[in-house]
């Protein structure tokens, strides 16, 4: 499940974040054909709440959007204290597995036009691309250097794509509170492990919104990386983290990302998320 | 205006938006040892860069960027005589003191898009040489530490999210700018008065097209048709005077090529590859091929690999030409972060007959939104007889503050 900014588009706020479509057609299939099953699993939904895929499942589909937009402000704390700050603007088009995100530096000046762009597969890891206008050309950034941290902050690469709920293999650990709310304790395992750096995630659901509060990334038994996910915010009926820090255990640095001017289902083109939009929005 | 036309334009000031952005940098380049043309030490450069573009309807863009510069040496043009004609081509002999980057208009509908102006065009995937890079003319007043020059061309790109086809028209030849003779990095025959002769540029123009893939792999294909942006040279002693009269020209050249990247295990592997044909009985026929590994782990960034040429048809006038200078040699690259605002990189072409040596070393550290200083320092060694090792005078430190707004 995604951890990053991109998937705070829409179910990255929630834990659904790697959830796929796949999923979510499969649901509406199954409602829109058939009334009876629907009642039977409004009747059943108490029960299935203990299962960990049935709750990111709801978890996504409460954070369904077509679309979403944001202005990231940055800040990338040290571990001596010494604060960066950076921003970025977000855009995103489609849902889950399916979804393609374009990040671009605003700020600081000697970055700004710098973009990645994520294109997400429901089968597959993420394409991306990133475009650096001083030296006029996009580099495809491999699967094996998405460990790599994006421009200095504590995401890496690979925290910014979203992935299936199909490439992953859900346990649910028990019940925690994050912030005083009480949460479904998650484990999430990649099915293909050679496409993540992580062995596992863990995500903290929210039991009253189905938001996800915070996602702890492991290699091995050792985490690594923490998502903590707070200001949960009621956007345009979808619940929304409004601030997520990220705290790279390995190097003790951390990284605030506040979510500005957050819209979702804004108008968006397909075509504005291709290599050759990277270099023409420049 | 008709009063029909009234909601449309409101529509069309809605979608307008205006970016900008730049930088101000000086630089300072301090070399240990003097040229026998260039007893200079110190060279200082200043460069104000300023780009905007404006988004006049969604469909529409422009992008504007222009260059002011001085410097220490003579390296650029003080006279301020706006020469429009030679400075938007890029044909002074000196860099221009104000200069047309880029000003462009791009027009896009669905999947095509097209730019027509002055500007920047890469093609290539290895960073070591990019032989396919033909639309990329430089600046190499500095051998090993160039910049590109726009051109002036209409470029139509249709894109789907696996296949693009790019195809470059340009009406002229921009070509790369070279060192200057009464400065170090001209390495001229010794105890032989040169006079530079005003240069034959080509009167024609110059084609393009790139297919290229998109997968697991990317793969590309491409083609050009035009001129060499780097020149020969036409040599003619003049007895008279005691002199050697010497002139550039750009040989027509056509070029097929193509470049790939593919990941495998733990590295990305990439190619590029270009055969050289020309119809000027004065210059070579060749290939230029490159194969570099690359890996970005933790903090780290490395690339290596090597680069080569086969020579097809020897034929026997003098050049310039960097780009097969920096060939038949083993090329490295390490870069680390240190932090958000720190990093240290290192360069080096090892010549593989090891005949010709260059490392640069840099230290580059920000200091808070708008100021970055980068340290350097750059070792050239060799044999007189060899491109790199020509310039094996020309080991210099490098200081460079630069601030970006």
């Amino acid at each position: 499940m995604s951890r990053g900014p991109a998937m705070l588009s829409e179910r990255s706020l929630t834990v659904a974040a790697r959830i796929g479509a796949a999923t979510v057609r499969e649901r509406s299939l199954s409602s829109s054909r058939a009334p009876v099953l629907l009642f039977a699993i409004a009747v059943t939904v108490p029960a299935l709440a203990q299962d960990a895929r049935q709750i990111v499942e709801e978890s996504q589909r409460r954070g369904r959007s077509t679309s979403q937009r944001y202005d990231g402000v940055l800040e990338v704390i040290a571990a001596d204290g010494k604060v960066t700050k950076k921003s970025w603007q977000s855009l995103r088009v489609g849902s889950y597995g399916n979804s393609k995100s374009v990040i671009r530096f605003t700020a600081p000046p000697e970055v700004k036009g710098v973009a990645l762009l994520v294109i997400n597969h429901p089968d597959r890891s993420s394409d991306q691309w990133m475009w650096t206008p001083a030296i006029g050309r996009e580099r495809r950034i491999a699967l094996q250097d998405r460990s790599t941290r994006f421009f200095g902050t504590d995401f890496s690469f690979e925290d910014l794509e979203e992935r299936d709920v199909n490439q992953y293999d859900y346990r649910l650990l028990g019940e925690e509170a994050i912030d005083g709310a009480a949460c479904w304790k998650i484990e999430a395992r990649p099915r293909q492990s050679k496409t993540s750096q992580y062995t596992s995630t863990r995500v903290w659901v929210r039991k009253d919104n189905y938001a996800a509060a915070q996602y702890e990334s492991l290699i091995k038994e050792q985490v690594v990386r923490r998502l903590h996910q707070t200001d949960i915010q009621n956007v345009q009926g979808i619940w929304t983290p409004r601030q997520l820090e990220m705290t790279d255990l390995r190097r003790t640095g951390r990284t605030i990302l506040r979510l500005d001017k957050l819209e979702y289902n804004v108008a968006v083109k397909d075509d504005d998320f291709t290599i050759q939009a990277l270099r023409r929005e420049q | 205006m008709k009063l029909w036309l009234l909601p449309v334009a409101i529509g069309a000031l809605s979608a307008q938006s205006f970016t900008q952005r730049g930088f101000f940098e000086t630089t300072a380049l301090v070399y240990p040892q003097s040229a026998p043309n260039d007893s200079g030490h110190v060279v200082g450069e200043g460069l104000l860069r300023y780009e905007a573009f404006y988004k006049l309807l969604p469909d529409l863009r422009f992008a504007g960027a222009i260059d002011a510069r001085t410097d220490t040496h003579q390296e650029t043009d003080r006279s301020f005589d706006l020469n429009w004609g030679l400075n938007w081509w890029d044909r002074t002999r000196r860099r221009p003191a104000i200069s047309v980057r880029r000003l462009s208009a791009t027009w896009t509908r669905g999947k095509l898009t097209v730019e027509a102006g002055k500007q920047l065009i890469r093609w290539g995937k290895a960073d070591v040489l990019t032989p396919t890079d033909r639309f990329a003319p430089r600046d190499f007043l500095n051998v090993v530490d160039n910049d590109f020059l726009g051109i002036t061309a209409l470029r139509a790109t249709y894109a789907t999210q696996e296949n693009t086809i790019d195809v470059v028209w340009s009406p002229r030849l921009t070509p790369s700018r070279v060192p200057l003779l009464n400065q170090r990095w001209a390495n001229l025959p010794p105890g032989i008065p040169i006079f530079e002769l005003a240069p034959d540029y080509p009167g024609g123009t110059q084609f393009g097209a790139r297919w290229s893939h998109t997968g697991f792999a990317e793969y590309s294909l491409s083609f050009y048709n035009g001129y060499d942006h780097l020149p020969l040279f036409r040599v003619q002693p003049d007895s008279a005077l005691l002199r050697a009269d010497i002139q550039r020209y750009y040989p027509q050249m056509r070029m097929y090529g193509g470049d790939a990247a593919v990941p495998l295990g733990p590295v990305n592997v990439k190619g590029e590859a270009a055969y050289f044909t020309s119809s000027n009985p004065q210059s070579d026929e060749y290939v230029l091929w490159v194969l570099q590994l690359e890996r970005l782990a933790g903090e780290w960034s490395f690339a290596g690999g090597y680069a080569g040429q086969a020579t097809t048809e020897q034929r026997s006038a003098p050049g310039f030409s960097p780009i097969r200078g920096f060939t038949r040699a083993l090329v490295a690259h390490a870069g680390y972060t240190i932090d958000v605002n720190r990093s240290v990189a290192v360069d080096t072409v090892v010549r593989q007959n090891s005949k010709g040596l260059w490392v640069k070393a840099e230290y580059s550290q920000a200091f808070g939104q708008h100021w970055r200083a980068t340290a350097g320092l750059a070792l050239v060694r060799g044999d007189m007889n060899d491109f790199l090792g020509q310039y094996r005078r020309n080991s210099h430190g490098i200081l460079t503050v630069r601030y970006s707004f």
